[in-house]
């Protein structure tokens, strides 16, 4: 039984498709990677999963049971770490736990030892007492972890955990994350960093205005992408009008076109420079050139026509 | 009901984990209370007006003149005036720079020749120029004095010759003089008798924001039993609008939506919210209470109908502010909103102007808001009425209580519902 089922659910604010048709599913003790810009339909899938938010059409699953209003069953095995952390500043590391952990369900000493491991498992056990106030912002990212995990869930989702934060302390937070899937957990990992999603997830998919465009495991993914290489040329172009033809550029598409930059898809980019800069020339003023070898980068743009960006 | 309790309970830790805020708050009522206090002294606290000094220089010095400080020393006005008698002008002038006294009454020589005779007797009064008002009541009664002395004389005009003819005459008289002048005296007493009810009279005391009550010359009328009340509603509600604006601010950071996804019901963290800033405004407000039994002297002799009173309004406190969160977009909107609200029901209420001054129309509304309702209760609670008497007022203030709180109940619970 997989621990996160979403089934073809559609969401719509207004005239705004945040979700179409979107379908996935995390197995326990897989972390899941849902990948995509700004505006993708990540956070609007994660709170679907949390009950936040109803979904139109389609149904979102947490360990088999329905998320629905009320739905508390659903919500005891779930794990929530938003993007922002959600804590009281003004109370310590320990109060702020054993507040969600009693709102779990965990008495007496159930609670003591799950405070005791959340704590340990987050490096925050030497000042658990201290108003959270006083912590630097990587601490308290973690202990906003600690308290989406103090109840041992069957479920955790994540929603970009470590925005903003320091390099370092992003691989500690990976770290966490990965801890958190190997006890069983499913972790559904929401994030437009390319490089966390190679590095931390199982399987990826790659979202974008509210489509699932791709899923699968980084293997599966990056064969997707074929072997072709990106060619970026940066500069002045004109947006719109005719191409030039790609005569002697081989296998080579221009996959994105804006008034900034152009993207190829082209195999073996090295000997295909030339002619593709003349291409580009025809365009307009070209005043950089990129070569992006294979990777999911690849696939992200050759699926969306655009570098994922901030 | 355990996770409202839990709720509630979460957030009155974080208070006391954090209280400057509030503190900050309870001591604006207490200040002002102090002040008031440091002003006008231990008299006031206790319910009685500072005594007002009137200087009396008596160059006459004889049995009349010695009557003349007996029109502030007896009577209704008693223990309303403090008399001091000057030998000189140089005093009379050190003291009025020193704002000791409110004003000098001169008795000039002659005065009781000239009462005796009949003719134009006449008293001097100077007010001290640093005072406005209680120089002003020492001229009227002075005024009333002198009329009451003129009508007096009227009346014993034929005993009061005889006694005149006797002085001069430097004779003791017969003893059918001394029965005549008595006969005399006694007839002019008795036509004169209607004036002696005012050494019985009762006062009136009209006090800002609640109806007469009537105490005795010697009984004290609560003055602090008036102010402090009002002065705690209004601030207690501005300690509502600062707990509410915690809970905003935890909406806004997303503990709210947290909170939602987490498995137990949105209703009991909603109540949880609601149920603390009750409890939190009420054990403010009965600290504050006990502030003024113990600072200020003010008589707590019936508790439990201070308490209806108190927790219905510490309901409405609570459930306005909260209610004004519920609908605001953000902590800014929130805040003038709720001010507005509370500055605008204050001065319905009579928190700024005594209701007394406001103009008839106007006057009904001041037991229609809560507030008003709510203080103007506590002050007659406080004069010694009991719950039954203030019980529209009580009854006024839980309606609106009721009201604050649905709207509050309704406005929370409507951010945790799917949409």
């Amino acid at each position: 039984m997989p621990g996160i089922e979403l089934s073809s659910v559609r969401k719509s604010f207004g005239a705004t498709e945040a979700l179409r048709s979107v379908s996935f599913h995390v197995a326990p003790g897989e972390i899941y990677g849902l990948l995509g810009p700004n505006g993708a339909g990540k956070t609007t899938a994660i709170n679907i999963l949390c009950g936040l938010i109803r979904p139109d059409s389609g149904t979102a699953r947490l360990s088999g049971q329905d998320v629905g209003a009320g739905s508390a069953d659903a919500r005891r095995s779930l794990g929530v770490v938003p993007q922002e952390p959600a804590l009281y500043m003004e109370m310590s590391a320990r109060q702020n736990l054993a507040f969600f952990g009693r709102l779990y369900g965990l008495r007496g000493t159930a609670l003591r030892e799950a405070i005791d491991r959340a704590l340990a498992r987050v490096d925050l056990a030497g000042r658990a007492d201290e108003p959270i106030e006083r912590f630097s912002g990587g601490m308290v990212r973690r202990l906003n972890i600690a308290a989406g995990v103090v109840h041992g869930p069957r479920v955790v989702l994540m929603d970009e955990p470590t925005v903003g934060l320091d390099p370092q302390t992003r691989l500690s937070i990976l770290d966490l994350v990965r801890g958190i899937a190997r006890d069983g957990a499913a972790v559904l990992y929401t994030t437009h960093y390319l490089d966390e999603a190679e590095r931390l997830c199982d399987r990826v998919g790659i979202i974008d205005h509210g489509t699932l465009l791709a899923e699968g495991t980084l293997d599966e993914l990056r064969r997707a992408a074929g072997a072709q290489d990106i060619v970026v040329f940066r500069g002045v172009f004109k947006a719109v009008g005719d191409v030039p033809a790609l005569a002697g550029v081989g296998e080579a598409d221009l996959v994105s076109r804006s008034e900034s930059e152009l993207l190829f898809t082209v195999h073996g980019a090295e000997g295909r420079i030339t002619p593709l800069l003349v291409v580009a020339q025809a365009l307009g003023e070209v005043r950089e050139v990129a070569i992006k070898q294979p990777s999911l980068e690849n696939l992200f743009i050759k699926l969306t026509g655009r570098e994922l960006r901030e | 009901m355990r996770t409202t309790l839990l709720v509630a309970g979460h957030h009155a830790r974080r208070l006391v984990r954090n209280p400057a805020l509030v503190l900050i708050l309870l001591a604006i009522p207490v200040s002002l209370a102090a002040i008031e206090y440091a002003a006008f002294g231990r008299t006031v606290a206790g319910g009685k007006l500072p005594p007002i000094k009137v200087l009396v220089l008596d160059e006459d010095e004889s049995l009349v003149s010695r009557l003349v400080p007996q029109l502030f020393a007896a009577g209704p006005m008693r223990g309303q005036f403090e008399i001091e008698a000057v030998a000189d002008w140089t005093t009379v002038r050190a003291r009025f720079q020193a704002n000791d006294a409110s004003a000098l009454v001169v008795i000039p020589k002659g005065f009781q020749d000239h009462a005796l005779a009949g003719t134009r007797a006449e008293l001097a009064i100077y007010k001290n120029p640093l005072q406005s008002i209680l120089p002003g009541v020492v001229e009227g009664v002075l005024d009333v004095g002198a009329m009451i002395g003129n009508q007096i004389l009227q009346e014993a005009r034929g005993p009061l010759n005889r006694i005149r003819h006797l002085v001069e005459a430097q004779s003791e008289g017969s003893d059918q003089d001394m029965l005549e002048i008595a006969r005399g005296l006694a007839a002019a007493g008795r036509r004169f008798g209607s004036l002696a009810s005012l050494d019985r009279a009762s006062v009136g005391v009209e006090r800002p924001g609640a109806g007469s009550a009537t105490a005795g010359p010697l009984e004290a009328a609560q003055f602090f039993a008036v102010v402090f009340p009002g002065l705690v509603i209004f601030v207690l509600l501005f300690i509502s609008q600062a707990l509410a604006a915690r809970l905003l601010r935890d909406r806004m950071r997303g503990l709210s939506r947290r909170l939602a996804t987490l498995p137990v019901s949105r209703d009991a963290i909603v109540w949880g919210g609601i149920l603390y800033m009750f409890a939190a405004l009420l054990v403010l407000l009965i600290v504050l209470g006990g502030i003024g039994r113990l600072v200020f002297g003010i008589s707590l002799d019936r508790p439990l109908p201070l308490l209806a009173i108190g927790a219905g309004f510490a309901a409405f406190a609570a459930g306005l502010h909260l209610a004004i969160a519920g609908v605001a977009r953000s902590d800014r909107t929130a805040a003038f909103v709720g001010t507005a609200v509370v500055l605008v029901i204050s001065l319905l209420g009579g928190s700024f102007v005594p209701v007394d001054q406001y103009p008839a129309f106007i006057r009904p509304l001041a037991t229609l808001v809560p507030n008003g309702a709510a203080q103007q209760a506590i002050v007659s609670v406080l004069r010694g009425r009991g719950l039954a008497d203030v019980a529209g007022l009580v009854a006024t203030t839980w309606l609106w209580s009721g009201l604050a709180i649905g709207l509050a109940a309704y406005f929370e619970r409507r951010r945790f519902t799917l949409s």
